[in-house]
């Protein structure tokens, strides 16, 4: 609509702002890391030249490819769980009906709450001897002596986290399945009710190719955000025991942080942002191609 | 004629068995529907419970499910601790505001600008604005600390809100841009033909058809702002600049050396958590409509 | 500091030891010439003050007031930093030049602010003070770096073998003669434990590095051994004491003479097992006593010093906070008052002891309240067995949650590993992290 010169000028006054913005506060914070993993620095002392060492150091650093190794299990894990998940919870709650409305809702209530306060919320309800959930097992009858849940054990750490993550995320893919599935325009659905298929043969077959850009977008988005997981190992496990749950992002804080080595913390994040930009990018070329 | 009765007469029967048959499985799927319900509604509502036993029974062990007595002894120590429950909302909230209103201003006309206006290399841009998505941004938080630091901004509500922006502005700007694009091109030409520059159809066009998006957008911008602990941390070095987050972070080793008050916890957790549900509750019809066109395209 | 004229100094010191000798209250109209010799305001103005929580908060908030009463005209405001961030916290402070005007620090962490020169040397005003002569030797070892000293006592707290004597009795074993050896330790958990019901002898924190060097450190120091590398080229975990303690913490959990949830605790509840009753001894600190008061009023314990392997051996961890002032102060001698302050006999009495918390000083053992309290006597002589780590890099060897510390314990206690492997591998991550 806009064709002209001067509204080109007049998208750029709009742009302005924004651009402005990010590049002050994001983008040249992001240079400045990028300086300083090639330094080492530890804020108390002045700033020390060292070229690649960082990003060597990293590679042969054993903690490095722990926590690499955990993120991508706890990705691995908790992505089918909140897709699948997600999915089914909107096949059963797109129909307008009050009550799936009312389960929409309070599906979705824990994604409104912080990330931080639902991790405190089950480091209480895991906590070996203050917690709800070791109380209701041995009520139920089901353990005899309180679970150990975090810190202790990795993998169990790990069930425990992603069990807390899945109740506050999962509602946040259902809102947009649900949004996908109702766009499907009726003749669609109706066409296929009277060729006699059952409702999962529906659902394979018309549902899910018509929604499958959605489903895609989630789980880039789900994958992102599992990769660069912090607040809840932060609050839940501190990385216990010994930096098995530590997590990339939760190493980076380590070495920023507590450590002062803050070349070597913005060396990780590099290689982490890289890392996650390929992935991004391979997806995304996944869900062209889809759509050819 | 007796042909079309028999043939409306079958689909009769056979529409009142799959009528009987949805019956039976509306029950079981209402039934589910009730289940999960309750399962994602229960941790929330046994840490409120938590919140309002008196002192002792909240450091039970093993715990109560119920409060056996009530009490607000929780609510107390919070609200008194140090410099008092009253200062860390006001910082709280007063960031979130002010993060709503840094996101909006900023992601508005850039969404609109990057729909709309033939901008050099839009495509490029777009992707530059949504680069703090990769980034970890706990590493860029010294960076920036340092320069809040030099240009006295450190210690602020603004230099947090400003924070909160950088992290926030990307899902805002993707989630706008989307909408503004479905916004339907003949109102837009319509308000042109009248006389309207483009600002004008900008707000009187654009941003009441976008309006789900909108409160979306400050919706999301509000929960992430209220509940941020890491930035505060680093920004805030005066106890009356603090945020609700990071009392909730001291409530961990609050008892005399290092142990978890776990009363004041569930104080702390119960109060974060009662404005996000409200307000979500409240524009419950928007916000959702707005993620589900903002992001499904 | 040379610049500094020391009259002012000297005048307080004069008038401080004709206050302390003379048992008077304190009056604030005692003399014109000194205002208020322990307690002054070099300036007018709010004194802003950091300290780490998770930490003896009472107390410092205790003397916190009490400064702020007699000085109204500089009260301190003080905010408490999350512990875990502390180091991150000032450091960034000192990089930004927004740094409070004076600060608590663990003081474990002291050594390595003062090597890389980020705190205020203070010894041509303090150096001469009588009171330090006799301040808590753990804290004013780790606030000295190549003879210059940088700060003072905050608090103290030392760590000592709570015993319980209700338990004793009840598995036939002398109230009054806790064990004064590990094998015997060793001994009596056994017939503790075999009490049975949910009674266990002993106890071992298993996710908590702090509390570890709290507690079994000094059963390493008094079996002769040393344990951190003070700095590059430093021999970390050298003695046999280390291996011997390790293999008898492994036997310790071998025997069921802990609780299984013991391997949980992460120091957010270290401070309330022993007061539960269930517990025949634990290596805790002097913080337990009204603790264990509060939370089991009926409970009869007694304090005795950590042991090592041979007989009459005794160690103790000394730990607590110090009063440093960062780099970039702009309030240095208001600082220096609160110091003196706080070394004052009135504050130690009045303040620290009446509390019953440890004096910083430990010619002030012996006052009124702790002749009331003799369990505080008992923990206080831990103060003459003492010790504090002396490293550059406490927190990544030690006092990490994933440091090579918690590590060679949390494999000695719950894995059957070879100790010599165990104790290898962490002497050298030990080693790699002090020559950084």
């Amino acid at each position: 609509m806009y064709r002209s010169r001067r509204s080109r000028l007049i998208g750029l006054a709009y742009l302005a702002p924004a651009l402005l913005f990010v590049l002050a506060f994001t983008a040249w914070p992001l240079a400045q890391m990028i300086w300083m993993s090639f330094h080492n620095w530890s804020l108390i002392t002045p700033p020390r030249w060292v070229g690649m060492a960082n990003y060597q150091r990293a590679f042969a650093d054993d903690q490095f490819w722990v926590s690499f190794a955990f993120t991508l299990e706890y990705t691995a894990i908790i992505t089918p769980l909140l897709i699948v998940g997600g999915y089914l919870l909107a096949l059963l709650t797109s129909p307008s009906s009050p009550s799936r409305r009312l389960t929409r809702t309070m599906v979705f209530i824990p994604v409104v709450i912080g990330l931080g306060v639902s991790s405190l919320l089950w480091y209480w309800l895991f906590s070996t001897d203050f917690g709800l959930v070791n109380r209701a097992l041995m009520d139920l009858g089901l353990i005899s002596k309180p679970v150990l849940w975090l810190g202790v054990d990795a993998d169990r750490s790990n069930l425990a986290i992603i069990a807390s993550v899945t109740w506050k995320v999962i509602g946040f893919g259902m809102i947009l399945f649900v949004g996908a599935i109702q766009a499907i325009p009726t003749e669609i659905t109706e066409a296929s009710l009277v060729d006699g298929a059952s409702y999962w043969q529906r659902v394979r077959r018309v549902v899910l190719p018509l929604t499958l850009r959605t489903v895609l977008l989630v789980t880039l988005v789900s994958v992102i955000g599992s990769l660069l997981a912090f607040d809840q190992f932060y609050i839940m496990t501190a990385g216990q025991p010994q930096n098995e749950t530590a997590t990339s992002v939760f190493y980076v804080y380590l070495n920023s942080f507590p450590y002062l080595r803050l070349g070597y913390g913005a060396a990780l994040s590099v290689i982490l942002a890289l890392t996650i930009l390929v992935f991004t990018v391979v997806q995304l070329l996944l869900t062209r191609r889809s759509h050819a | 004629m007796t042909a079309t009765v028999e043939l409306g007469r079958a689909r009769a029967v056979a529409a009142r068995r799959r009528l009987r048959g949805r019956r039976r499985s509306g029950y079981l799927l209402g039934a589910l529907c009730a289940a999960i319900c309750a399962v994602m509604v229960a941790p929330l509502v046994m840490s409120v419970l938590a919140s309002v036993k008196p002192t002792e029974e909240a450091a039970a062990s093993p715990p109560t499910y119920l409060p056996h007595a009530l009490s607000l002894d929780s609510f107390e120590r919070l609200w008194t601790y140090q410099q008092g429950l009253p200062t860390y909302l006001a910082n709280s909230l007063g960031t979130a505001l002010l993060t709503i209103a840094f996101t909006l201003v900023l992601t508005v006309p850039a969404a609109y600008a990057l729909a709309r206006f033939p901008i050099p290399f839009k495509e490029v841009v777009f992707v530059f604005l949504l680069l703090a998505l990769i980034v970890p941004y706990q590493a860029l938080l010294t960076p920036m600390f340092l320069m809040f630091a030099r240009i006295g901004l450190t210690n602020t509500l603004v230099g947090l809100a400003i924070l909160h922006t950088v992290i926030q502005l990307p899902f805002s700007l993707y989630i706008l841009r989307n909408s503004l694009s479905a916004v339907p091109l003949e109102l837009e030409e319509a308000a042109i033909t009248d006389g309207a520059s483009s600002w004008q159809v900008l707000l009187r066009v654009c941003v009441p058809s976008t309006v789900p998006a909108i409160v979306t957008v400050a919706l999301f911008a509000f929960i992430m702002s209220w509940n941020e602990f890491l930035g505060a941390l680093v920004l805030m070095s005066r106890g009356s600049s603090f945020t609700l987050p990071l009392i909730l972070a001291a409530a961990r080793t609050e008892t005399s050396l290092g142990g978890t008050d776990w009363g004041m916890l569930q104080a702390g957790i119960t109060i974060s958590i009662i404005p996000c549900v409200l307000v979500y509750l409240l524009l419950q019809r928007y916000y959702v409509s707005g993620l589900m066109t903002g992001a499904v395209k | 500091m040379r610049s500094r004229p020391r009259w002012p100094i000297l005048v307080a010191a004069a008038a401080l030891l004709l206050a302390a000798c003379s048992q008077g209250t304190d009056t604030p109209s005692t003399t014109a010439q000194a205002p208020a010799a322990t307690t002054s305001c070099a300036s007018n103005g709010e004194l802003t003050m950091w300290e780490r929580s998770g930490g003896n908060k009472q107390m410092v908030d205790m003397l916190v007031a009490a400064w702020n009463a007699k000085n109204p005209n500089c009260k301190i405001k003080l905010t408490y930093i999350p512990h875990t961030e502390m180091v991150g916290k000032i450091a960034q402070g000192i990089a930004s030049g927004e740094v409070p005007d004076l600060m608590g620090m663990d003081l474990i962490y002291a050594p390595q602010f003062e090597d890389a020169q980020q705190l205020v040397d203070l010894t041509d005003r303090i150096s001469a003070w009588p009171e330090l002569k006799t301040a808590s030797k753990g804290h004013m070892t780790v606030a000295t770096f190549e003879n210059r000293l940088y700060g003072v006592p905050l608090y103290a707290d030392v760590s000592a073998l709570f015993y319980n004597k209700d338990l004793f009795k009840r598995a036939g074993l002398d109230p009054d003669k806790p064990p004064t050896s590990l094998p015997e330790l060793r001994e009596y958990a056994d017939k503790i434990t075999a009490l049975g019901g949910d009674l266990k002898g002993y106890y071992l924190p298993g996710n908590c590095a702090g509390c570890n060097i709290f507690t079994v450190g000094p059963l390493m120091w008094a079996s002769g051994a040393k344990i951190e590398a003070a700095g590059p080229g430093d021999e970390p975990l050298v003695g046999d004491g280390v291996k011997q303690v390790l293999q008898f913490t492994r036997d310790m959990v071998k025997a069921g003479n802990v609780h299984e949830g013991d391997r949980t605790e992460n120091g957010e509840t270290f401070h309330l097992q022993f007061g539960s009753g269930k517990v025949g001894m634990m290596g805790t600190g002097n913080f337990n006593i009204t603790l264990a008061r509060q939370q089991n009023p009926k409970m009869d314990f007694g304090i005795a010093l950590l042991p090592g392997m041979a007989p009459n051996s005794a160690a103790s961890f000394i730990g607590g906070d110090l009063v440093v002032v960062p780099k970039g102060s702009k309030r240095v001698d208001d600082a220096v008052n609160f110091m003196k302050f706080l070394l004052s006999d009135e504050v130690q009495v009045e303040v620290y002891a009446k509390a019953l918390n440890l004096t910083t000083r430990t010619d002030m053992v012996d006052n009124k309240y702790f002749r009331k309290e003799p369990l505080v006597q008992d923990v206080a002589k831990a103060l003459d067995v003492g010790r504090t780590p002396y490293t550059l890099t406490f927190f990544e060897q030690i006092n990490s949650p994933q440091g090579p510390w918690l590590k060679m314990l949390q494999r000695a206690y719950y894995s059957d590993d070879n100790l010599d492997t165990v104790i290898a591998d962490a002497k050298a991550a030990m080693k790699t992290i002090a020559n950084q």
